[in-house]
């Protein structure tokens, strides 16, 4: 059985009749308009200067990809967001998965405090971690009061810090998609597989791992892609040694005021961005929308 | 005349409409932006309260201070704020790069200024020294004096936190404790200055704002670094037991400046001429332990508070050379930064 097989969502007629018909364009237009204003066109501004400025010409990309720093921060980004996106798959399933079987005042309970976790400041999540993990925090003065350990360990202004906080804040974007995903497979069918002499972890692979992969991957992409541009938690919770490429943007733009290397900083992300969607796209498709 | 244009045209008159109800109130405001936290509360006091009082024009707080969005402003010819307070090597950077206006000095009182602070674009706002700071609980008791204690891990064990960005400070820093005498400095021998700062590299955690270097040291996160001696100051007053070093202190000043294009140029000018005059910089000097740029300040302030501000640590003050960072601030922030992220 292949994902694609699975009927998640039976196109509606009236949808489908009207998609030919091309209706619905027009109440896009205000958002769309918005999004092209206030985004599409700074952000081509932006990209416009990192080909024009101090010249025209392609030395702030060349400068870009010559530069090990840079290309180390750019390492590091990738290496952030997939640390992430992994540890909210392995984290987020289980999760999605009891939201959709639990009993509904549990389900409802759970559910409650992943929305509200996702509801509450960014800035002010991100400030609580710091509390937590710094040496002096209660994380580290609880372990060196039981004895455990004799110096704090390091777990914040690095890897591990941004690691931890970021995964905390992305666990919602993958849990959201892959209950969705969970919740409208048919329970029978595991009884079904079990009946057909298949053992727990066979049943798992072979069976609910297939038909959940398109909310993992719409999970993974959700997470993955908004790691790649995050910029306050690291910020907080990361060192200079473990930079991100939106914090070295930012550095650019405000410090250094250097804005074509930053427009080239900040298209070489979108292409990347872009990139792994197309991959999306091919492998998984739109979501089931496409019909 | 169909639907739309009417909607345009009723859409047309009431921007208008409000761009000339906007310009009208403008006339009687400005925007005064500066870095937040126990300074900017300062400056509001002591300056922004007062000028309203005498004026009538109404200052608006913004902030914090970025040199990005200042850039952006003039660029685009919509400048939002008035005056800025910044740091000097941006002043004289932005000087350079034609972001900011000259200072009108039939408005602002020249001469009454220390002439180490004041240019043909920007006037002091105060002046500061980066001191060694640090929390004697967290130290166990041993006192570190010079900068090269922060450099001594075995010494002073724990983190050491030092000013984030690219500006002048950390590395004279680097270079006092490595030996380099205080007039032999500039022109900074990077190399060494960095070659130093790697020694301790991984126990220094970063600042970037100053609300959070006092929350580093007060927390005895990192016991021991760099500080602006205002925050120190503002620490104590609040009861924290930190303590800090005069020695080898480096004085530079945050200036004012009006960014190109500002919209109440005049209202800006005299709004400078307020905070920095003997009142408005003996005020601000007394809440801060910022010392004033106005020479006649001092005069007017209580003894006991005058006693402890940075004019009166110039023993082995040393200067930080603005001149020399405005000619080297991109070339050593391109550095700065690769080195961080190294």
């Amino acid at each position: 059985m292949t994902v694609t097989d699975v009927p998640i969502a039976t196109p509606s007629p009236v949808l489908a009749a009207a998609r030919r018909r091309g209706r619905g364009l027009a109440p896009v237009l205000p958002a769309l308009a918005l999004i092209v204003v206030v985004f599409v066109i700074p952000v081509l501004a932006l990209l416009l200067r990192s080909v024009l400025e101090p010249e025209p010409g392609l030395q702030n990309y060349a400068a870009f990809f010559a530069s090990t720093t840079y290309l180390k921060v750019l390492g590091n980004t990738f290496l952030v967001a997939g640390t992430v996106t992994v540890a909210t798959v392995l984290l987020g399933f289980p999760v999605a998965w009891f939201l959709a079987i639990a009993p509904s005042f549990w389900s409802r309970l759970l559910f409650a405090i992943v929305i509200l976790s996702m509801w509450t400041n960014l800035l002010a999540r991100t400030y609580a971690w710091m509390v937590l993990l710094q040496r002096t925090g209660i994380i580290n003065r609880t372990l060196m009061e039981i004895g455990l350990i004799s110096e704090p360990l390091p777990l914040i202004n690095n890897l591990v810090g941004v690691t931890i906080g970021m995964t905390y804040i992305m666990l919602p974007f993958m849990i959201l998609p892959l209950h969705a995903t969970i919740r409208s497979i048919d329970p029978a069918i595991f009884q079904a597989a079990s009946l057909c002499g298949a053992s727990r972890f066979q049943a798992f692979t072979r069976v609910m791992l297939p038909l959940t992969a398109s909310g993992i991957a719409a999970g993974a992409l959700m997470v993955f892609v908004m790691s790649l541009g995050y910029f306050i938690t690291p910020a907080l919770l990361g060192g200079t040694s473990n930079m991100m490429l939106a914090e070295l943007i930012a550095q650019l733009v405000q410090s250094l005021l250097d804005w074509g290397l930053a427009g080239a900083a900040a298209l070489v992300l979108l292409v990347i961005t872009l990139a792994i969607y197309m991959v999306q796209l091919r492998f998984f498709g739109f979501g089931q929308a496409r019909g | 005349m169909s639907r739309t244009s009417r909607a345009l045209g009723v859409a047309a008159l009431a921007l208008a409409a409000g761009l000339a109800g906007a310009a009208m109130a403008q006339s009687g405001s400005i925007v005064f932006t500066s870095w937040g936290g126990t300074t900017q509360d300062a400056q509001k006091k002591s300056w922004a309260v007062p000028f309203t009082k005498e004026t009538g024009i109404t200052v608006k707080q913004d902030g914090p201070t970025d040199y990005g969005k200042l850039k952006a402003m003039v660029e685009s010819g919509n400048v939002s704020w008035d005056v800025v307070d910044v740091e000097a090597d941006f002043a004289a950077a932005a000087a350079k790069d034609g972001l900011i206006e000259p200072i009108d000095f039939s408005i602002v009182k020249r001469g009454e200024i220390d002439p180490r602070f004041v240019t043909d674009h920007a006037v002091g706002s105060f002046y500061y020294s980066f001191v060694l700071g640090f929390n004697p609980a967290s130290l166990k008791g041993k006192t570190p004096k010079s900068w090269a204690d922060v450099f001594d891990t075995t010494a002073f064990p724990g983190k050491r936190t030092f000013y984030k960005w690219s500006a002048p400070g950390v590395l004279e820093i680097a270079l006092l404790a490595d030996g380099v005498p205080a007039d032999k400095l500039y022109p900074l021998d990077l190399d060494r200055a960095f070659k130093k700062l790697d020694s301790i590299k991984k126990d220094i955690v970063w600042w970037g704002t100053g609300a959070q270097s006092q929350q580093l040291l007060a927390s005895g996160e990192a016991p021991i670094g760099q500080f602006w001696n205002g925050r120190i100051f503002a620490l104590q007053q609040s009861g924290e037991k930190v303590d800090l070093s005069w020695e080898q202190n480096l004085t530079a000043a945050d200036m004012l400046v009006v960014p190109k294009g500002a919209k109440n140029k005049e209202a800006a000018m005299k709004f400078i001429a307020e905070a920095t005059s003997p009142e408005g910089q003996a005020s601000f000097a007394t809440e801060s332990g910022y010392a004033p740029v106005n020479v006649k300040s001092a005069a007017l302030m209580p003894k006991d508070v005058a006693a402890n501000l940075p004019d009166k640590h110039t023993a082995s003050q040393i200067n930080l050379d603005m001149g020399y960072w405005a000619a080297h601030r991109d070339e050593i922030g391109k550095r700065w930064y690769a080195w961080q992220a190294e």
